[in-house]
């Protein structure tokens, strides 16, 4: 264990604004090369100006749930699995035209409202791991606050519109045995 | 009479006699001063009441429970996968490391056990919530102390934590990554070598909070023989995790316990600190975060191939039986008892968090110190509110 001096031989005052002026230099002048001497805070700094520039997400990031309407058949399945009960579903069985000439007409499910309410929504991600007919998708789209609480209920149009933003699954890394599910 | 009356009435009657030995051997009046529930110096809603006779503490006791919310009850009416996501919450700065145990629990009820490659990358992403956790304390401490420049070092450098935890399982805080069987995905390419260059970032981190914190005058002054626990009474009030080793009780779940996780595979140390007093809590956290981002560059040398998920029924019900597994958690000692009944949901959840059993030796450690020195305990011994009160 290494033994501290009860007096350092730099005083902490001093070592402290050192660690300051260092920061504030490094970030004024952040080592680029020639144009080292050139100020560019906007690359040294650690953050960015949020509305001009914004970091994109990981793309495994659960940020907003995206809804394929043609895959749902109204099953039922992640709305009893989600914890707080924020995936709100109606539906009704539907004839549609036979697949073959002559045949009989199939019934369908038919999706007549599909809502999450992103205020109860605590992005645990089960309902996208359980619906076994790839309806839900998750996309790192975060940028959908509102004024009012009752607008952070999505119905199903808004849902299928983020469907634009879901990103393809990531590669796995050396070693993994499958492919990851979309 | 209950054991809570009792415990009542003898606190009452040790309120009683400071009151009459202020009053009658130093002829001053006693003062009761809350601290909390809402304080910038108490990290949630837990209040302490401290009685004080000038400067210095004659009691104190904490009172918890300002932000309960019945997870033990909740887990009641919840089925397994749903219960993860809910424990995530618990201790939430090292959420992965809640859900581990749980899910050990549950394996070990169900007769299953996850492939190797997935309890080497629960063991990673275990460790990455630690170093998350434990370094949000390093800076913290220095704001509670009156430094404010290695909050935002902090902050800055957990970062590159968070990042990966992001990118491995789409959660910052709360990952929900941890399955029955396994974990719920592969990690993204490309994953280990990040992990390995932050590992690098984070030690540079620990090495300049050292410097600039840790051999500062003031921070020795303020918390070099404040606060002191002796070994005995350590182990009495059941203390767990960094404040236990500060007093010289080398004991490590990580090490002391064969759980089907990967630190037996690498070599690391646990540190002791023969003192106990806050400096000495802190010297070993700092000396966590960095043995913690050893074990991680090793563990991400090593990852064996394979599946990450074991063979296991889509609905997942739980066989009858009971189960007790715990790891060492951020704060300490963290254990689940999982009581089945066969069903979807367990039965009854008993959850042991590490900061409960931690605070409850405020009221004796305490008494007697001065009152900008309850600031630097409590800091020192590191609790988390969600984790006292869940």
């Amino acid at each position: 264990m290494p033994a501290f001096p009860q007096k350092p031989e730099v005083p902490g005052l001093i070592k402290g604004l050192g660690v300051t002026a260092r920061t504030a230099i490094r970030t004024l002048f952040p080592n680029r090369g020639i144009k080292s001497l050139i100020p560019a805070p906007s690359i040294g700094a650690n953050t960015v100006q949020y509305p001009h520039t914004k970091e994109a997400p990981p793309v495994r990031a659960r940020g907003v749930i995206a809804l394929r309407e043609d895959n749902c058949t109204a099953c039922m399945l992640c709305v009893r699995s989600c914890p707080d009960w924020c995936i709100y579903i109606e539906g009704h069985k539907d004839l549609a035209p036979p697949r073959r000439a002559g045949g009989k007409p199939r019934s369908v499910n038919k999706l007549d409202r599909f809502d999450i309410d992103y205020a109860l929504c605590m992005y645990c991600g089960i309902c996208v791991e359980v619906c076994p007919f790839d309806a839900l998708f998750w996309s790192p789209e975060f940028e959908y606050s509102e004024p009012h609480i009752a607008d952070l209920l999505h119905d199903k149009y808004k849902l299928g519109e983020w469907m634009e933003t879901v990103p393809e699954a990531p590669e796995l890394e050396v070693g993994a045995d499958k492919k990851g599910k979309k | 009479m209950t054991m809570i009356d009792e415990r009542r009435q003898l606190s009452y009657i040790a309120a009683q006699a400071a009151d009459a030995r202020v009053n009658v051997e130093l002829e001053t009046e006693g003062m009761t001063l809350n601290i909390g529930p809402q304080h910038p110096a108490t990290h949630g809603t837990l209040r302490i009441i401290a009685r004080l006779d000038g400067e210095q503490v004659v009691w104190a006791e904490p009172s918890a429970g300002y932000m309960h919310r019945g997870y033990e009850k909740l887990t009641e009416v919840r089925t397994f996968p749903q219960v993860t996501a809910l424990v995530n919450r618990i201790d939430w700065l090292g959420s992965f490391a809640n859900e581990v145990p749980f899910i050990l629990a549950a394996e070990q009820l169900m007769g299953i056990e996850a492939p190797p490659r997935a309890q080497h990358i629960r063991t990673i992403l275990f460790e990455l919530s630690r170093i998350a956790n434990v370094s949000l304390f390093l800076g913290d401490l220095g704001v509670q102390l009156g430094a404010i420049t290695p909050v935002f070092m902090a902050f800055r450098d957990r970062e590159y934590v968070l990042n990966l935890i992001e990118a491995a399982t789409g959660g910052r805080f709360h990952p929900n990554f941890d399955r029955i069987g396994g974990l719920k995905d592969d990690l993204p390419k490309g994953w280990l070598e990040d992990t390995k260059a932050s590992m690098h970032k984070l030690r540079t981190f620990c090495d300049e909070i050292e410097d600039l914190l840790f051999g500062n005058e003031i921070f020795q002054s303020r918390t070099r023989g404040v606060g002191i626990i002796p070994k005995e009474v350590a182990l009495q009030y059941g203390l767990s995790g960094a404040n236990l080793r500060a007093s010289g009780v080398d004991w490590d779940l990580r090490r002391d316990r064969s759980l089907p996780m990967a630190w037996d595979k690498v070599d690391w140390k646990v540190w002791t600190h023969p003192d106990g007093d806050c400096f000495a809590r802190c010297w070993i956290r700092l000396q966590e975060v960095r043995e913690a981002t050893k074990i991680v560059d090793q563990l991400c040398d090593t990852v064996p191939s394979g599946a990450v998920m074991a063979k296991v029924p889509r609905i997942i019900k739980v066989p009858e039986g009971e189960a007790w597994v715990s790891t060492e958690n951020p704060l300490g000692e963290m254990g689940y008892y999982v009581v089945s009944k066969g069903d979807t949901g367990p039965f009854r959840v008993k959850i042991r968090s590490a900061s409960f059993n931690n605070i409850s030796i405020t009221p004796w450690l305490l008494k007697g110190v001065l009152v900008p020195d309850i600031i630097t305990i409590l800091a020192s011994l590191y609790f988390i509110l969600g984790d006292i009160d869940r």
